[in-house]
């Protein structure tokens, strides 16, 4: 049975499928993994993982012979691995480790480590496949270890060795970087090391070759569960060692900006007057780096996503998120000049970034700092900006940076004998290109510095 | 038990064997080392200061756990 509103992105696992009704994400099992969720359930696993929040917790809606339905709690933003900082994508691999560990003492196994199975919610990595559990058969080695390796382990030894931006990779790759080429990336020093090269260059020969001599006839390898713990607390321990070489330049941000330490606290009051007045629920910081401006709100708002096209502000920023225990905030790495898109089977697997804001429709966006950078760096005209920000949210907060400022000098300044193909960079033009998608509400010079905030309404 | 839907490979399959074997290599030198460490009173328990993530092992427990580190 194949329910009208079957969601694209659930044909892969024959267990069973998601649908959205009335826009709610539920869960189809099917007979052939019935047994699996009796046991997961009356054992009590599920609820050792809903408590320890690791996996997302589900409510059983009917059983029946033909089939059982379960819904999910619903996370309101879905961010993808590609969208990870460093830290998050560790997390993730951690997580799935952990899972794979207590499986295995209950008599379980993952079937599969897709980076796909988990997302971020409430501040922290959450496992969202719930049918991914499959009885543990004695002996006999992890089926998803290939996939741990080309989804996590992979991405993020590679991501050591040249920098978060390999994180990216995965967005091509959907089910996970070919070990053959995580192999060929590494600096030959890994194959001195003997955990990278049984684990990646190892791998990646053993695979070639069985490649060419498979014959349909499956050899069955066998290994010990105490062997397996073994592979997967090596994991563990390595993963959750490792760091990033570059350090945060975020953490030092505030410090070298080019306005006073007034005009920032002034900023941040403009900010808090005007939310005090929208009394937003969900906000969205476009460019919010390490979010700072978010913190300082004081109204509350039930959730906030901060992105930034940076992987170590994000990743600054999710840091002190753990730290401080915080449940409020989703932070995501995100290049507004080109904005995730749709991937997978028929583009529909992975949504667009535009797909998913414009369905969680947040109420007010933030944009601070940003328009500078889209219009003179990234030479996007006013016209398509603004169309941009009134695509998905009700209110936007923007800053104008004026031709004034020194970061904005600078950027002219690059432009060299283009120079004068700029000279629109001004207010008036500004409020003329908004006007069509917003109503202006409010503005406000900020004192002590070459900027001036506006409070916009969208028109649509 | 269900049928695969993607290729574990079988190179993987056997490449665990070995990826097996050093693991053991590099926990029991691990824990060695720990115990070596312990002996000489070299343990540092404030390392953990800046660590937000767990430990590998999940709570058996039926209370909803709030004080994971990784909450």
């Amino acid at each position: 049975m194949i329910a009208k509103n079957f969601h694209s992105s659930s044909f892969r696992d024959p267990s069973g499928y998601v649908f959205i009704e009335d826009g709610i994400i539920k869960r189809v099992i099917h007979p052939i993994y019935f047994e699996q969720y009796n046991k997961l359930t009356e054992s009590g696993f599920f609820k050792v993982l809903f408590n320890n929040r690791l996996l997302i917790p589900h409510q059983e809606l009917t059983y029946t012979n033909e089939q059982i339905v379960i819904q999910p709690n619903k996370i309101s933003f879905i961010t993808y691995p590609y969208e990870w900082s460093f830290n998050q994508y560790k997390e993730a691999a951690l997580l799935t480790l952990k899972l794979q560990k207590y499986s295995l003492e209950h008599g379980f196994s993952l079937k599969d480590a897709s980076a796909f199975n988990i997302t971020f919610h409430n501040g922290k990595a959450i496992f969202i496949d719930t049918l991914s559990f499959d009885f543990y058969a004695e002996n006999s080695p992890w089926r998803a270890y290939k996939q741990f390796i080309t989804h996590f382990l992979g991405p993020l030894v590679l991501s050591y060795f040249h920098g978060a931006q390999m994180l990216k990779l995965i967005s091509n790759f959907i089910d996970g970087i070919p070990v053959k080429m995580i192999s060929s990336l590494l600096p030959f020093k890994t194959k001195l090391n003997p955990f990278l090269y049984s684990n990646i260059h190892l791998l990646a020969k053993l695979e070639e070759k069985h490649n060419e001599d498979y014959k349909g006839t499956s050899k069955k390898a066998s290994l010990s569960k105490k062997a397996q713990l073994n592979i997967i607390e090596s994991l563990y321990d390595y993963i959750k060692k490792l760091e990033l070489k570059e350090t945060s330049e975020w953490g030092k941000y505030y410090n070298k900006i080019n306005y006073s330490n007034s005009a920032f606290i002034l900023k941040s009051e403009i900010i808090n007057s005007w939310i005090a007045e929208i009394k937003p629920k969900t906000l969205i910081d476009i460019g919010g780096n390490d979010g700072t401006f978010v913190r300082r709100i004081n109204y509350k708002i039930e959730e906030t996503l901060v992105c930034d096209i940076d992987n170590n502000a994000v990743d600054y920023n999710y840091k002190t998120l753990k730290i401080n225990k915080e449940q409020f905030m989703l932070p995501f790495v995100l290049d507004v000049l080109n904005p995730s898109a749709a991937i997978g089977l028929n583009n529909k697997e992975r949504f667009s970034f535009l797909d998913r804001i414009k369905e969680y429709a947040p109420d007010v966006t933030l944009a601070l700092a940003v328009i500078h950078h889209m219009t003179l760096s990234g030479n996007v005209p006013f016209d398509k900006s603004a169309q941009f920000f009134s695509s998905f949210s009700k209110y936007l907060i923007i800053e104008f940076p004026k031709r004034e400022d020194s970061w904005v000098k600078r950027l002219l300044n690059n432009k060299a004998e283009f120079k004068e193909h700029f000279d629109f960079y001004n207010l008036e033009a500004f409020e003329i290109a908004y006007s069509k998608y917003f109503e202006i509400i409010e503005n406000k010079a900020i004192d002590g510095s070459e900027r001036v905030m506006y409070l916009l309404k969208n028109k649509c | 038990m269900i049928f695969l839907y993607f290729d574990p490979g079988l190179g993987a399959m056997i490449a665990q064997a070995v990826v097996a074997a050093v693991a053991a290599v590099v926990l029991f030198s691990k824990n060695l080392m720990y115990k070596v460490k312990l002996f000489f009173g070299l343990v540092k328990h404030n390392d953990e200061k800046d660590d937000v993530f767990d430990e590998i092992n999940i709570k058996d427990s039926d209370l909803e756990n709030k004080n994971s580190s990784d909450s």
